[in-house]
């Protein structure tokens, strides 16, 4: 006897948001990346189709991180040194897109030169992070943003103490934003309300609600996430916007992934404990709604895309 | 079409021709003649009122005038445009402000209608005459006075403390057995005896004042009514911050104090302190001593009474939140420690639960909500924000801590509603200057809670700050600046100044502003929510709070406090704690209707589960996260 599965007819649907521009669109991407256009909760595709699949994002910074889990400089090698060979690999390793992250240590002048070398290294879209202090954010996301005009990269880390410089400045040269919030479904969307009040259009806004790994709150990033798209389906319309989340920058903190020694036996295999710890995170993630999920380690990217492959396939 | 606009100021005539549809603002600048638009040219502040006194214009807008105003011609001279030739009187500036200005500092009040001394009162003042004892009638003092007070007051049975009893062979002796006996009547039992409270050696004018007093202890703020019980009349208002809020700003923190070695002999000290001074500069305009104050009731949250008569509160603080009483027994101002007659009963009102204490139930009885036809809301904004909706027939109440910021403490240039307090401000949107009015008239020595409503509403429809809060230091202004926590704006430049410092509002401020009125605005929505009325049902909003009776509702909605309503719906009523006390002071079946009020309320506990949490981060914003809430003040920002 054939079933009729109910379905839900939702009233709103997600913005779809594209990263990058090529040269036809005025920048210099080998192509562009589209997100969003969702019009159901995730992968129930007999609602609705999905227009586009989640995607991964691989994060590599201006200079090499001394503070890296060792697996993760055993997996990139020499090419942490340079940015532009960085980014290269990542491309290699399968990322859709590439997050440049600027430390405190950068000038202005080195934050130019460092995204401009990676936009010339790969022809992947890019998110440029600043790093993460409001001063130097502006610092140099500013120069940044001025220098790569027209590209459509994503800036960030806006949040709702430090927005404007950020916004404005991407408005000015054509790229899109990242907003953070502390999990928390209506400062999601206060702050999508504070910079589309300065005029930014929703379609270049990605809307991070932060998360926390496996074990360390993932329970509560997951349940913010799939209220953020209920309430977005439900028809508000400062909610329908492509969420970006960081599982690798969570996951690499665990003691667990962090750690290799001086812990139970039972803990096992420490690399591949690190590995599943990063890649279990990340499709958790993907399966409450993430739109863009930024990982570090090359295995994780790899069994994250097979775990949408499967997800996406009807 | 030319007309002539013919203004009168200072008594000098000024014709200007200009053609229809001219704002008188813009016709008077041609004239040569200043007229002050602090808002300007908005509608906003109604400070360009004048007068037309003869001749055809339209008024686009009426804000801030009373249909009275306009019936007497007043119009805003940047809302009203010119369709004839007119005649426009320009009122001296100060006239203006005379007129719009009311002092906010002392309540007013009447005596309830249908007072009378004695039947409603349980304190009364008899002349007695004895009989001068002698060889042949050899009855004891007391005994004496028994007899007097049987044969010449129908008292039956009547007590006395060792005291009192200590000192009346002298007085009766003194007073050459003429005196006169204050007693205090029971209250429920009539059956019970009447209590001598003091007794005077001589024969008092029976118009002349009985001294009662009605206080109030906030947690930020203490209030003191000095009462005529004869006439029935408040004869000195006082109010001073709570001497305790040196030692924590809310009542948890008090509760927390309270629990340490001393800490709660230290609060009831401090509170006693206060008090204590009040009643004193009290008595003191009225020409009285404190001990000639033969009643007090008193009104407060159960943490405040509490802490008043030193009972331990930490019970208050712990789930499942239960105070050790809601309803003290009279007691005496001697045992209590408050300097009035040490036989003088103390009597505190009847609280609901540990944070809906008895300054909401005499807030219920002095604002009628308890006999309301209609769904009614009443909001105390306050530092605990408590909240009751319902109607004659049924009564719930929350309590949400909201923070003392509204009574402007814990805010870095606030102060109470006093002299030299900022209590109303325009900001210019063109150049972000601010006007403002002081209570008093003289220099600013900060801003009190209707003054810092007043800011935060035009700084956010200014856009000088955004709707999170942040001060936006891209405009072009010096009073928008850095500050040591973040961007502020200046209101008063030191200069102008009291103290010579400027008067800001810091980024800190504005987070517990905002705070505050999302705690008071989840509140009232999870209130209704748990009983299922929809905000459009409730047909009158009253707000009691220390901030007095004038805040300014367009201004409150715009920050989100109160809801997107008709204004003809809200009602500020002040501090109703007090006023409750003083009803109750005054009559005995208002006393009893407390109790009555009291028992009828149910309390709801918000930290239940998490809908409050919900609404208070969704009112974390201006005016709230969802717009659709408050579609006034979208309109207001658009234009």
């Amino acid at each position: 006897m054939p079933i009729e599965i109910p379905k839900d007819k939702w009233p709103g649907s997600i913005k779809t948001v594209t990263i990058g521009a090529t040269s036809t669109e005025g920048g210099t991407r080998a192509k562009s990346i589209s997100v969003g256009g969702q019009a159901s909760m995730p992968y129930l595709h007999y609602e609705a189709p999905m227009p586009n699949k989640p995607v991964i994002a691989i994060e590599i910074k201006s200079r090499k991180p001394d503070d890296w889990s060792p697996l993760l400089v055993e997996a990139w090698g020499e090419a942490m040194a340079e940015p532009a060979q960085w980014a290269k690999k990542a491309e290699e390793a399968g990322a859709d897109i590439i997050v440049v992250a600027l430390t405190l240590a950068d000038s202005p002048e080195d934050a130019v030169r460092v995204v401009k070398s990676v936009l010339s290294a790969t022809g992947l879209p890019l998110i440029v992070w600043g790093p993460g202090q409001v001063e130097k954010d502006n610092e140099l996301l500013v120069p940044v943003s001025e220098a790569t005009n027209g590209e459509k990269i994503v800036l960030g880390i806006c949040e709702d103490k430090n927005y404007r410089t950020i916004v404005a400045t991407a408005m000015a040269n054509g790229h899109l934003v990242q907003a953070r919030t502390p999990m928390d479904v209506n400062l999601s969307k206060q702050l999508n309300i504070l910079i589309s009040d300065m005029g930014m259009p929703k379609d270049r806004i990605l809307m991070d609600p932060t998360t926390g790994a496996l074990g360390y709150g993932i329970e509560y990033g997951y349940s913010v996430m799939e209220r953020l798209r209920l309430a977005a389906l439900q028809g508000d319309a400062m909610t329908q916007l492509p969420m970006i989340v960081t599982p690798g920058y969570e996951a690499w903190k665990t003691k667990e992934s962090k750690i290799g020694e001086g812990v139970p036996e039972g803990w096992g295999d420490w690399k591949a404990r690190a590995i599943n710890w990063e890649t279990l995170t990340a499709i958790a993630l993907v399966e409450s709604g993430a739109d863009i999920v930024v990982l570090r380690h090359p295995e994780s990217v790899k069994r994250v895309k097979a775990a949408i492959e499967e997800l996406v396939t009807i | 079409m030319q007309h002539t606009v013919s203004f009168t100021h200072n008594d000098k005539q000024t014709p200007v021709e200009v053609s229809t549809g001219v704002l008188l603002s813009d016709a008077a600048q041609l004239a040569g003649l200043d007229i002050g638009l602090p808002c300007g040219g908005q509608g906003r502040c109604g400070r360009c009122a004048v007068q037309v006194t003869d001749g055809n214009v339209r008024r686009r807008s009426t804000l801030r005038l009373s249909p009275g105003d306009v019936e007497q011609g007043f119009g805003l001279a940047c809302q009203t445009v010119v369709e004839g030739d007119v005649s426009i009187y320009i009122p001296p500036q100060e006239k203006i402000e005379r007129r719009l200005t009311t002092d906010r500092v002392v309540a007013e009040v009447t005596v309830p209608e249908g007072y009378e001394y004695p039947s409603d009162q349980t304190v009364r003042r008899i002349h007695l005459e004895l009989t001068p004892p002698s060889m042949d009638d050899q009855t004891d003092d007391w005994s004496r006075l028994q007899t007097a007070l049987r044969l010449q007051a129908n008292i039956k049975k009547v007590n006395v403390s060792l005291n009192l009893l200590q000192t009346i062979g002298d007085v009766l002796r003194i007073g050459e057995w003429n005196v006169t006996a204050v007693l205090e009547y029971p209250l429920e039992d009539l059956e019970q005896p009447v209590r001598l409270i003091s007794l005077q050696p001589h024969h008092v004018d029976e118009y002349s004042p009985l001294w009662g007093c009605a206080i109030d202890i906030g947690t930020t703020t203490v209030s003191v009514w000095l009462v005529d019980l004869v006439s029935g009349q408040v004869r000195a208002q006082v109010a001073e911050y709570n001497g305790q809020i040196a030692r924590g700003e809310d009542v948890i923190s008090r509760i927390m104090y309270a629990n340490k070695n001393g800490g709660g002999q230290e609060l009831r000290q401090r509170v006693l302190d206060t008090i204590n001074e009040l009643l004193e500069t009290a008595c003191k305009r009225v020409k009285a001593k404190p001990e000639d104050v033969v009643k007090a009731t008193i009104a407060g949250n159960s943490t405040m009474i509490h802490l008043l008569l030193g009972i331990p509160a930490s019970n208050i603080r712990l789930s499942p939140f239960i105070t050790a009483v809601n309803h003290p027994p009279l007691m005496s101002a001697g045992d209590v420690g408050i300097k009035i007659h040490p036989q003088a009963s103390v009597d505190c009102l009847p609280g609901v639960a540990s944070y809906v204490g008895a300054d909401i139930t005499a807030g219920v009885l002095s604002s009628g909500l308890d006999v309301a036809e209609d769904v009614t809301l009443f909001l105390d904004v306050g530092t605990n924000g408590e909240t009751v909706l319902g109607n004659r027939d049924w009564l719930v109440t929350c309590a949400c801590s909201a923070g003392p910021a509204f009574e402007g403490a814990g805010v870095v240039n606030g102060m109470r509603a006093t002299i030299g307090a900022i209590e109303e401000v325009w900001i210019n949107s063109d150049t972000y200057e601010p006007t403002y009015r002081v209570i008093g008239g003289g220099k600013p020595k900060g801003i009190c809670g209707s003054g810092l409503i007043s800011l935060l509403s035009e700084a956010f429809i200014t856009g000088i700050i955004d709707k999170a809060g942040n001060v936006n230091l891209m405009r072009s202004s010096s009073r928008a600046r850095e500050g040591a926590h973040g961007g502020e704006y200046v209101v008063a430049w030191g200069t102008e100044s009291e103290s010579g410092e400027d008067i800001v509002l810091s980024r800190v401020d504005v987070d517990n502003l905002l705070r505050a009125k999302a705690a008071i605005y989840a509140g009232f929505t999870v209130l209704a929510d748990t009983v299922g009325i929809p905000l459009e049902s409730v047909s009158k909003v009253l707000i009691g709070g220390s901030f007095g009776k004038y805040i300014n509702v367009e201004k409150a909605v715009q920050i989100g406090l109160l809801p997107d309503m008709p204004w003809e719906q809200f009602d500020f009523l002040g501090n109703t704690s007090v006023r409750g006390a003083y009803y109750a002071l005054l009559d005995w079946r208002k006393r009893e209707q407390i109790t009555e009020i009291a028992k009828r309320m149910t309390y709801i506990e918000l930290s239940a589960d998490n809908s409050f949490y919900e609404a208070f981060t969704s009112a974390l914003f201006l005016p709230h996260t969802d717009m659709s809430k408050f579609p006034s003040v979208a309109s207001a920002l658009e234009r």
